[in-house]
């Protein structure tokens, strides 16, 4: 079964359409989502995440309509978000500030300790649990995002820029825990790095000025980009380049 | 490898922004990208960020770092460090990340489960539900016009104190409000509201800690200080009640810091304004008069209460526009 089922897809912000018409069916897996700075990937993961609200098209996530605002509930209950800004409370601690989520989200107060003891282990931040966030580095700040994400269990997480403010060793960690999470849940991974998508995504979808631009994985990314001769150092970065400049010359096609 | 895939290189601008941290980090991301192969962009940045703050504390690092590092681990390190002058983080990263990554990693197993887990204390949990109001700013803002009132009160420098207090204190709770929900209040907006608590539960959750505090201070403070023709210290509980219910309410329309703004604004100017307007007499005269008519009388009295009725049943109308409120 799809985890989400979106069809027709438009978001407005004031005057400009960050999301044209877009439909995507995903499924249980890490999916990459690429696309250029204002592409419309943040505007993407936070209606998928039922914190925008979209101004056309049908979402579907977990099989409930989110338009409807009762299932709405039943869908925040199991999803994880970590936002492009993370904001927290500097004062307290991560076992604090990861139990105040799950509190959010509704996890049965028995569970609760448990759940976030673990959550923060999977991080790799159980000797820092009872640490005051304020005291930390940028990154295991952003590592406190992805426990907070992650202490409910989620069958959907929504990572935009996860690997922003990780070091290259951490992001490498980082990526063998999103394949872990990809097994059992859906995660889509927001990011700039080809080379996060190359190690960690089993499926590649690439956003355009509020399009999908092109939806595959990330061996026929790299073969496109063989193929017609993308730029890039990357294979995935020649994949990359080629998908969008074919996607270009097919919108400005069709536009004529 | 395609020869130009380097055809960009990072602008003055760009290293500048980079030095003193404010660019973005996708910008700051892409740079650093570029920096790992262009030894030319590498130095300027180097050079750049040696000239800050930082630079200093970078170097006494790296004096300390080659002093304490053994002989053998250098030569190692060495033989990678061609690019002397790339970034410090570039640099570790060729020395360090091969030899140290998964040392410390994500512990992907579950920790052992030989002690029960640490449960948040009961006070801590109350804390949480006040939100950032009662735990930041407002609380000592609070604090400080109750014990402000009674100093002023008590060493008779100002007439008329308790007048004073009651034209304010139903906009303290309104301004608990605004320092407690919504996007410019709270840190954590975005993921609250991804949650299924995040909407209107979170949002009374918040005003409920923020009246439990003000309602009994502000009205114990105002029987504390001489009547002087003012009405009595209860006669605002209803007026802030309502304000602070038709602040919640109007934030489903407008957002909580615009409807904070209204309500709040509106109780000051619907009573400083006759006051001030009036020029017969002392000022807290006319204030306690304007007061009167706004609180004094099983009318008025009356007439907030429905109000806050009538906020109570919009507010609950308006429940699912508030559990996907982003601020207009």
């Amino acid at each position: 079964m799809s985890t989400i089922r979106v069809t027709g897809l438009r978001v407005r912000h004031r005057r400009t359409v960050a999301l044209d018409g877009v439909d995507l069916t995903l499924g249980t897996g890490v999916h990459g989502l690429l696309g250029p700075n204002g592409a419309g990937k943040t505007s993407l993961i936070r209606v998928l995440a039922t914190v925008a609200r979209p101004s056309g098209g049908r979402v579907e996530i977990l099989g409930e309509d989110l338009s409807d605002h009762r299932r709405r509930g039943e869908v925040r209950r199991r999803l994880g978000y970590l936002p492009q800004e993370f904001g927290y409370y500097p004062g307290f601690t991560v076992r604090e500030f990861v139990a105040y989520v799950a509190w959010l989200k509704e996890l049965p107060a028995a569970a609760i300790p448990a759940a976030v003891e673990r959550a923060v282990a999977r991080v790799g931040l159980a000797d820092r649990i009872d640490v005051r966030i304020r005291t930390l580095s940028g990154g295991m700040v952003r590592r406190v995002g992805i426990a907070q994400a992650i202490v409910n269990e989620p069958r959907l997480l929504l990572f935009d820029e996860p690997t922003a403010g990780l070091d290259p060793e951490q992001r490498v960690e980082f990526r063998a825990l999103l394949r872990e999470l990809g097994t059992a849940a859906t995660v889509i991974v927001s990011t700039h790095l080809v080379e996060d998508v190359a190690a960690a995504c089993t499926e590649v979808t690439l956003v355009d000025a509020g399009r999908i631009a092109y939806q595959g994985n990330p061996d026929t990314l790299i073969a496109l980009g063989e193929s017609s001769e993308g730029t890039g150092d990357h294979p995935m970065e020649r994949g990359y380049t080629a998908a969008l400049r074919a996607h270009r010359t097919s919108a400005a096609g069709a536009a004529r | 490898m395609t020869g130009n895939a380097h055809v960009w290189h990072a602008t003055d601008d760009l290293v500048a922004h980079y030095t003193d941290g404010t660019l973005p980090d996708p910008d700051a991301w892409s740079l650093e990208k570029h920096l790992e192969r262009c030894g030319a962009c590498a130095a300027r940045v180097s050079a750049s960020v040696r000239g800050t703050a930082a630079g200093a504390v970078l170097g006494e690092v790296r004096e300390a770092v080659l002093r304490e590092a053994p002989a053998a681990a250098l030569g190692a390190a060495s033989a990678r460090s061609a690019a002397a002058a790339a970034p410090v983080r570039s640099a570790a990263v060729r020395a360090g990340v091969r030899v140290r990554a998964f040392r410390r990693g994500y512990t992907l197993l579950r920790p052992p489960a030989s002690r029960r887990p640490r449960s948040v204390p009961r006070l801590v949990r109350a804390l949480w539900a006040a939100g950032p109001a009662v735990r930041g700013a407002w609380l000592p803002a609070v604090l400080l016009v109750a014990v402000g009132a009674l100093v002023l009160a008590h060493t008779g420098a100002v007439e008329g104190v308790r007048t004073l207090l009651l034209a304010v204190a139903p906009v303290v709770p309104v301004a608990g409000v605004a320092l407690s929900y919504g996007p410019h209040a709270d840190p954590l907006h975005e993921i609250t509201s991804a949650t299924p608590s995040g909407g209107l539960r979170l949002a009374l959750t918040r005003s409920v800690a923020v009246l439990a505090v003000s309602l009994p201070l502000l009205t114990l403070t105002g029987l504390l200080l001489p009547a002087s023709g003012a009405p009595g210290a209860a006669a605002w509980l209803l007026p802030g009640l309502a304000l602070t219910l038709a602040s919640l309410a109007l934030a489903s329309y407008i957002g909580c810091r615009t409807a904070t703004a209204v309500t709040g604004g509106g109780w000051l100017a619907a009573v400083l304004a006759p006051a001030l307007a009036e020029p017969a007499g002392g000022l807290t005269a006319r204030l306690a008069e304007q007061l009167a008519r706004c609180l004094d009388g099983a009318v008025a009295q009356g007439g907030w209460a429905a109000a806050a009725v009538l906020c109570a049943v919009v507010l609950t109308l308006r429940r699912p526009t508030y559990d996907r409120m982003e601020e207009p």
